[in-house]
């Protein structure tokens, strides 16, 4: 088994007076792909965008507890959240691709942190991001068009060649195809099995075909607990929890 | 007399209403048959059918009747020997049997004027017993065929639908055919202008002094004349004052509404947001003239003193002051459209902004800004149509010269400006001066549809990429 990269311990949310997740301990192995199911509404979102601070951005969510990566605490006040979100990068359930062209959308962010300084440089990384989300051949010929032209799994490809493009350690998935057709969602699987040779991947799915597919190790949360954690094949086939074999077959939720 | 017929018809179609609900009832349990609609149904269709044709027919009629009797009368006044030699003479004998009739005209009445006095009480009679007759008939003909139409069981809120969708029809056509009239009226009155005057010395003349063309009969103009008028009526200084005018107050209005919208859209708090957002638009509803003379009374003067302070020498009504109150003015529209543009952008976007690690200030400048950009623009455009059309303040703080000038300290005149100026007091009509003002009027509305056209564009285009 691989290093644990990130570890929350007593992990509290609660948006305004309403808790979303109960004491929350994950810990998520690197280059390795945790997949998070659960029902609607159990946290499963909430508890990774804690990962990377993506709930500061809500006003009313509050955030208690700890969270490791690499043994250092992010859920710190005095943590550099941008330099965070560099190294924690995110792909979200609707492509969001800005309204931009394709070249401007990978170049974003490593123009906001300075990287790439001259043009050659840039376009190297737009090229290596690309490659990487296995979009280049499809765009390489029309990267002054904007991102919000493509179809839906280009788009996602596009956002996820987006978070890659920063050279982040963690990728986080919040159901990456749940927009998309399967064979889009075939190839998003496909090159997230790719990508965790680089990267840890954390991925929230409704799909359990998909949870079985690309994961190595799946929690299963249930009305903002984590009910139950272990190697994907574990849960899948044998899982501990009553409540989690009612819902891997289809009982519930 | 019309206001009793109104108040009849209203009255009489009203009790129709019940009259018709309880009558399809009936029918309907004597005649054991399913009704084709709800009993109320009825009484509406009943209650339409009264008032609408007689109503129509009334209005005609109110239009149509001092026309008409006008012409009688005034025919019957040259059959007996009244002379006059134009419309204008015409019209004074009419205006004077009128006031005979009405016990209000104290010269001399002479026996023309008393006999056509005496004939035009008797049209008048004539013509409002016609009325009543009329309308009388016209409501009993339709309540007939309404009440015959709904004893045969018709589908009467079909019907009720289409006589609903006539009457919406209507109401929008008067809106439409009252601004083609308005736009007509400015275009007919510009030609007359511009029959005087060449339409490129008023587009590319320099100088503006209308007054100099005062009590001048613009159809007895002569070559000389012309000469003499024809640099009177320069466009070139208003559309300079005007835009000159506008540009400073977009420069104060532009940046501090657009920011004041950023941070109302993208770092209030709620609590702040729903205290201040309020407040701002109040600036909206403070009536132009109060700007007006806080510009003319306060901010000029106050300018002129600084500027004497520094040894400049400031005109006390100044494009500046005018500028920079209409800025204040417009801050609010600036404001409010941009914060909604801005919170129309949709949140994913910043997110995905955020998730590579973007700062705030960044996010804003490098996505939500570009996003919401064709909006931004479209509602500084509006902004600017509002800027060249505003009136009050710049007649009170603008000055009147019409200078050719960019000295901020000076004073100059705008479109607006010399359009009040030229159509206060009493005026020839004839005189290319006050016609001046329908040119002026013509230019002005096109700019501003040009502009509302641009910006309307813009707006569009940024909706349709994210609804």
């Amino acid at each position: 088994m691989n290093e644990i990269k990130i570890k929350s311990k007593n992990l509290n949310v609660y948006y305004g007076e309403k808790q979303a997740l109960f004491d929350v301990n994950l810990d998520l192995n690197e280059k390795e792909v945790t997949a998070l199911i659960g029902p609607s509404g159990c946290g499963k979102s909430t508890f990774i965008r804690c990962i990377n601070r993506m709930n500061d951005v809500i006003d009313i969510c509050k955030v208690s507890g700890n969270i490791e990566i690499d043994g250092v605490e992010i859920n710190d006040k005095n943590l550099d959240v941008v330099s965070l979100r560099e190294r924690v990068g995110m792909v979200f359930q609707k492509p969001n691709p800005f309204p931009k062209s394709i070249y401007d959308n990978i170049s974003y962010g490593p123009k906001i942190h300075g990287k790439g300084e001259t043009k050659s440089e840039l376009d190297e990384i737009v090229e290596n991001s690309l490659k990487k989300a296995a979009l280049w051949e499809e765009v390489k010929d029309r990267l002054d068009e904007p991102g919000t032209g493509l179809s839906g799994g280009q788009q996602q490809r596009l956002c996820i060649a987006r978070a890659i493009s920063v050279n982040p350690e963690v990728i986080l998935m919040d159901e990456p195809c749940s927009a998309l057709d399967p064979i889009a969602t075939a190839k998003i699987e496909e090159l997230i099995d790719e990508l965790k040779k680089t990267y840890t991947i954390v991925i929230v799915t409704h799909s359990m075909a998909q949870a079985v597919r690309v994961s190595q190790k799946t929690g299963f949360f249930h009305l903002g607990k984590l009910i139950e954690v272990g190697k994907t094949e574990k849960i899948f086939k044998n899982p501990d929890n009553k409540m989690t074999q009612d819902y891997i077959t289809g009982r519930f939720g | 007399m019309n206001f009793v017929l109104i108040f009849l018809i209203t009255i009489f179609s009203l009790s129709l209403f019940f009259y018709g609900r309880s009558k399809t009832k009936t029918i309907s349990i004597e005649k054991n048959i399913k009704l084709n609609a709800l009993p109320k149904f009825y009484g509406y269709y009943l209650v339409l059918w009264c008032s609408i044709p007689s109503l129509v027919f009334l209005l005609i009629w109110t239009l149509f009747e001092p026309v008409i009797i006008k012409s009688i009368i005034i025919e019957t006044a040259a059959n007996q020997g009244a002379i006059f030699n134009d419309k204008n003479e015409a019209n004074l004998i009419y205006e004077k049997i009128k006031a005979i009739y009405a016990g209000t005209y104290f010269g001399d009445i002479d026996t023309i004027l008393k006999e056509s006095a005496l004939s035009y009480a008797k049209f008048i009679i004539l013509f409002t017993n016609s009325k009543i007759v009329l309308i009388f008939g016209i409501v009993i003909a339709s309540v007939i065929y309404s009440l015959k139409k709904i004893k045969n069981n018709n589908k009467a809120r079909d019907d009720v639908e289409v006589i609903l969708k006539g009457l919406l029809f209507a109401s929008s056509l008067i809106a439409i055919l009252t601004t083609l009239g308005i736009i007509f009226s400015l275009l007919f009155e510009s030609i007359k202008f511009f029959s005087v005057i060449n339409i490129f010395d008023y587009l590319f003349g320099t100088n503006w002094s209308p007054q100099r063309a005062f009590v001048r009969d613009a159809s007895a103009i002569t070559a000389e004349e012309y000469e003499e008028l024809k640099d009177a009526f320069g466009f070139i200084p208003l559309i300079a004052g005007t835009s000159f005018i506008a540009f400073i107050a977009m420069l104060v209005a532009v940046p501090v509404g657009l920011f004041s919208g950023i941070y109302m859209a993208e770092y209030a708090s709620l609590k702040v947001r729903r205290i201040s957002k309020p407040i701002i638009e109040i600036l909206a509803g403070i009536p132009t003239v109060v700007y007006g003379f806080f510009a003319a009374l306060t901010v000029g003067p106050f300018f002129r003193q600084i500027g004497e302070n520094l040894g400049l020498t400031v005109s006390s009504e100044s494009a500046l002051a005018a500028g920079l109150i209409m800025g204040i003015m417009i801050i609010p529209y600036v404001s409010s459209l941009s914060d909604d543009v801005i919170n129309s952008v949709p949140q994913s976007l910043r997110d995905g902004s955020y998730a590579v690690g973007a700062t705030k200030s960044e996010t804003i400048k490098k996505v939500v800004i570009p996003a919401a950009l064709p909006g931004i623009i479209g509602s500084v455009l509006l902004a600017v149509s509002r800027a060249i059309g505003e009136t009050m303040i710049v007649v009170m703080a603008a000055g009147l010269a019409a200078n050719l000038t960019i000295n901020p300290l000076e004073s100059t005149t705008t479109i607006t400006t010399q359009i009040v100026m030229i159509l206060v007091g009493d005026q020839e009509f004839d005189s290319p001066k006050t016609q001046s003002a329908f040119a002026l009027g013509l230019t002005l509305f096109i700019a501003t549809l040009v502009l509302n056209y641009i910006a309307q564009r813009a707006v569009k285009k940024y909706r349709e990429k994210y609804d």
